[in-house]
């Protein structure tokens, strides 16, 4: 069967005022099995941000090709966003909408069928424990429960892949820990994840498999055990060290 | 599109913008209260003003030689305006003024004492005074100078202060007063030498208006409707639109929306729903307040003022003024699709506006008809329309000709705002476009429309200001020297571009110069039948075709000249710009149908004149066709040359080639058609359009 994320030799350059030409992006590959949490671990810059951006089609790929379960981001960008959850730091809220009205609204517009949304809404606020706050505007919530809220909005549409990018960062360790269990759940209910991370214990608590990436470029990809029986190294901080001082003397 | 969709965001957005405070306090509740309190405020301080200056007795003195002489006048024609109960005079019959004697009316007069004083001199002491001394001591430099005074005649000088309300008042009742004085005292001579007193006694003069008060208010109302609709829709309609594009970008939202599985086009046209009906809601807030104020005569119409709005005429209004209304919105929209930030678009929108009200002021230029070129310009078209069918005048066709143009001006900038949603660099602002870093051909590809936008502000600020270059020869080496070929090479040098790539200097297969020289007079016969088809629609106004040519062509001038100013220099400097240049840098943008008419289009601007326009857009239209299909700006140079050469030869032997008959023009036509035919036969194009773009 094919893999349901199929990313081949993607690129992508941009030009930023203050670095020049920068290829943020370089020629990256890698795929995604069906209902695996994918990691892509790595610092800030790396180009992890840029990658799932290409993916959920708000960047076009200066060369290369990334397919979502056979539709292309750059062909069909439609299909892959039907079929795709996105969530990231940068992906706000609207803060005059209740709880309940942004997934209702995301389920509908991501064209989910219509005769099925409410009860869908329903679900996901019973799901995420949202059903005191439901109907308070998300301007009013707090961190923690915002967060619910942008997770219970990204699956709204019950895509099949689910992307997260950086989802923990700057909350608080027990925000972070229920962002964590809500990507295990979504792993166990047969969803694809793709997960950027720069924090370890998150890739190694999380992942089925782990791309580490830097520079733009993926350096190794594998499960942790594979790692580890490819570097002798136990713990990933060592593995990502050693992976990215290995390949910094290749540059 | 997806309606349920569209339907979705629609009411989305409309929810977002009822949720905001802000929004709604600024764009519903300031109009609606505000606005009537501040005209109230006005009203009411405006009717006190005026009860307390009818109320007040104004006190002043008179001095000089001839005071006594002055009081009498002032006396008897306040009689005689109090006996006369002509309405001219209610100003007069209400000013009340008592005089007090005074040895030195210049001190009270700065101790507000008196309000004004009179200072009445003979001819021969008047004489005696410097022109400049009006007798008061002092005169203010803003003041106007003295009426000029005959030698002899004596002299009545008011004295106020025009920074006291009161002193300001009273000097004009009393001037008013004084002129009436004069003219009654010069009739009392008249009558006593026998001759008539009265210019009444000499013959009546009457005016008899034979339109009705309707057509009367609707040319008024006609003439500032659409520039007023323009103001409440642009300043109505910004209220939403900084926020729904520009400040979705700054909260982040935007991002979320773009990874949904909704179009682009699909969030663009929901936006412009919302702003349009923002735009139309609060204008018709303020169009019922004004309605109100009219009604509880807070605001004063003009006399005889009688607006008639049949149900007909109301729906034609209506039918012009929602493509209006889609239009600014979509104006509204690009600007905060194009800003990065809220900031950026409250910066960018102030030119916008201003720009904008050019158009909407067609209506006031006085002879401008709608079935015209003005019914292709957006805004001016409307404005002229609404004038015209407001004085009971429409003209059904160019109604229609006018609603298409905004409708697809509308929908051209929708499609524009949608692709600015698609930039990177628009959606993600850390990242730019790759050509303005790189620099060179890419960049000009993206800067060469103003760059032309720059070299068509110059040639009309310099056509309009300098009158050393208002002569034909002059002009002509101006325009076609030192704008086109003059920012050709600036262009060449500063994006570093290859000139023979730039320029399109290539060779082109034989047959194409064969088929050029048939083209030239087929062509020419094949323009002459369009303009006169198109005459019978929209005619051009024949004084201005018979003023131009005795302008263009100047008498005495030897033909070799004439030849060379209007032939040869255009055809080679404008095909170096306009086939070369802008070509070049359009052609990988544009597919090639968009880039005939937009290089025509950009062509027919640069002939200034307004009938002009439209006949050097095609021939810019036909151009660009030859140089995309040659791949060469070499035939097309021919072909302009040819073209005005052969205008220039008709024109002067007088061959009467406008008034052939209709089968010598369709056989013009087939040959011009089967030289179009040849050329593309023998086509070695450019590659034109590179990356396809989708939404």
């Amino acid at each position: 069967m094919n893999a349901p994320v199929l990313v081949r030799n993607l690129s992508k350059t941009f030009y930023d005022e203050g670095r020049g030409e920068v290829r943020a992006v370089d020629s990256i590959s890698f795929e995604c099995r069906e209902g695996e949490v994918f990691g892509l671990l790595g610092a800030n810059g790396a180009g992890k941000t840029t990658t799932l951006r290409m993916l959920s089609t708000i960047l076009a790929p200066s060369s290369g090709t990334a397919n979502i379960l056979g539709h292309d981001v750059v062909t069909d960008s439609q299909g892959v966003r039907k079929n795709l959850g996105f969530y990231s730091s940068t992906t706000a809220l609207y803060p005059r909408l209740t709880a309940r009205e942004t997934i209702d609204f995301f389920a509908r517009i991501n064209q989910y069928p219509a005769d099925r949304v409410k009860e869908r809404v329903e679900y996901l606020i019973q799901r995420f424990g949202l059903a005191k706050y439901a109907d308070a505007r998300v301007e009013k919530l707090s961190s923690g429960m915002k967060q619910k809220v942008s997770i219970a909005r990204t699956v709204a549409h019950d895509p099949l892949i689910v992307i997260f990018d950086e989802p923990t960062v700057g909350l608080d360790v027990l925000n972070a820990l229920e962002v964590q269990e809500s990507i295990s759940e979504l792993r166990s209910e047969g969803k694809t994840i793709i997960f950027s991370t720069h924090i370890m214990s998150e890739a190694e608590r999380l992942c089925d498999r782990i791309a580490i990436i830097h520079g733009g470029r993926i350096l190794a990809s594998d499960t942790l055990a594979g790692l580890r029986e490819s570097t002798g190294q136990h713990y990933l901080e060592d593995i990502f060290v050693l992976y990215v001082k290995a390949g910094q003397e290749t540059v | 599109m997806n309606w349920s969709v569209l339907r979705l965001l629609y009411i989305h957005e409309i929810k977002m913008l009822v949720r905001a405070r802000r929004t709604v306090v600024m764009a519903l509740v300031i109009p609606a209260v505000i606005m009537p309190v501040m005209i109230y405020a006005q009203k009411f301080a405006n009717d006190r003003r005026e009860r307390t200056l009818t109320a007040t007795t104004y006190l002043y003195a008179v001095t000089g030689p001839l005071a006594d002489r002055v009081r009498s006048l002032i006396e008897n024609t306040r009689q005689a305006v109090a006996e006369n109960k002509d309405e001219e005079f209610d100003n007069l019959r209400q000013f009340k003024f008592d005089e007090i004697r005074l040895a030195n009316p210049r001190e009270s007069l700065d101790n507000n004492t008196i309000q004004f004083y009179v200072q009445a001199i003979s001819g021969e002491e008047a004489d005696k005074l410097p022109s400049t001394n009006d007798g008061s001591g002092s005169r203010p430099s803003s003041a106007p100078p003295p009426s000029k005074r005959l030698t002899g005649v004596p002299r009545v000088t008011v004295i106020y202060r025009a920074d006291r309300d009161g002193s300001d008042n009273a000097h004009n009742r009393i001037m008013e007063l004084l002129r009436l004085a004069r003219e009654k005292d010069s009739q009392l001579l008249l009558v006593d030498r026998g001759f008539p007193g009265s210019p009444k006694g000499l013959f009546a003069a009457q005016d008899s208006n034979i339109a009705t008060n309707g057509q009367v208010t609707g040319s008024l109302v006609g003439r500032f409707i659409t520039l007023f609709l323009v103001m409440m829709m642009f300043t109505g309609g910004a209220v939403a639109s900084m926020d729904i594009i520009a400040g979705e970008k700054e909260r982040g939202t935007l991002e979320t929306l773009l990874t949904t599985a909704v179009r682009r086009t699909e969030i663009v046209t929901a936006k412009l729903m919302a702003i349009t009906c923002v735009a139309l809601v609060i204008t018709l807030i303020q169009g019922v307040n004004f309605f109100l104020y009219i009604r509880l005569k807070v605001i004063a119409l003009p006399k005889d003022f009688d607006l008639q709005l049949p149900t007909g005429m109301a729906l034609t209004l209506l039918a012009l003024f929602i493509p209006l209304a889609a239009t600014i919105a979509a104006v509204l929209l690009m600007l905060s699709a194009y800003a990065k930030s809220y900031k950026e678009a409250q910066m960018y929108f102030f030119p916008v506006y201003m720009v904008s009200m050019i158009p909407a002021l067609a209506s006031v230029m006085p002879g401008l008809s709608l079935r015209s070129a003005i019914a292709l310009v957006p805004l001016a078209n409307v404005s002229v329309a609404s004038r015209e069918i407001l004085m009971g005048r429409p003209d059904p066709l160019m109604i229609m000709v006018t609603f298409l143009v905004m409708a697809l001006t509308a929908v051209f900038l929708i499609r524009m705002s949608a692709r600015m949603l698609a930039r990177e660099d628009l959606v993600i602002p850390s990242h730019s476009e790759p050509a303005e870093f790189l620099g060179g051909p890419a960049l000009f590809q993206k800067r060469v429309l103003r760059w032309f936008a720059l070299m068509w502000a110059v040639t009309f600020a310099v056509a309009a200001n300098v009158p050393q270059l208002a002569t034909f020869q002059r002009q002509l080496v101006f325009n076609e020297v030192v704008i086109m070929i003059g920012a050709t090479l600036l262009m060449l040098k500063f994006y570093n571009l290859d000139v023979t790539d730039a320029l399109s200097l290539r060779r082109v297969k034989p047959a194409v110069w064969l088929a050029i020289l048939f083209a030239i007079p087929s062509g020419y016969l094949t323009a002459l039948a369009i303009f006169r088809i198109v005459n019978k629609v929209i005619p051009a106004p024949q004084q201005l075709l018979e003023r131009f040519a005795e302008d263009f062509i100047p008498a005495g001038m030897p033909m070799w000249q004439l030849y060379l100013y209007v032939a040869v220099l255009p055809a080679i400097c404008e095909e170096i710009a306009f086939r070369g240049m802008l070509l070049n840098g359009l052609r990988r943008r544009l597919r090639p149908a968009a880039l005939m008419v937009s290089v025509g289009i950009i062509f027919g601007l640069f002939h200034m004149t307004l009938f002009r326009i439209a006949p050097t857009a095609l021939l810019g239209m036909i151009l660009t066709g030859i140089a995309l299909m040659t791949g060469s700006i070499f035939p097309g140079m021919l072909m302009h040359a040819g073209n005005n050469a052969f205008g220039l030869w008709a024109g002067g032997g007088g061959l009467g080639l406008e008034t052939l008959d209709w089968q010598y023009y369709a056989a013009a036509g087939s040959i011009f058609a089967l030289a179009l035919w040849i050329i593309y036969r023998n086509r070695t194009p450019l590659p034109t359009r590179s990356v396809y773009r989708g939404a």
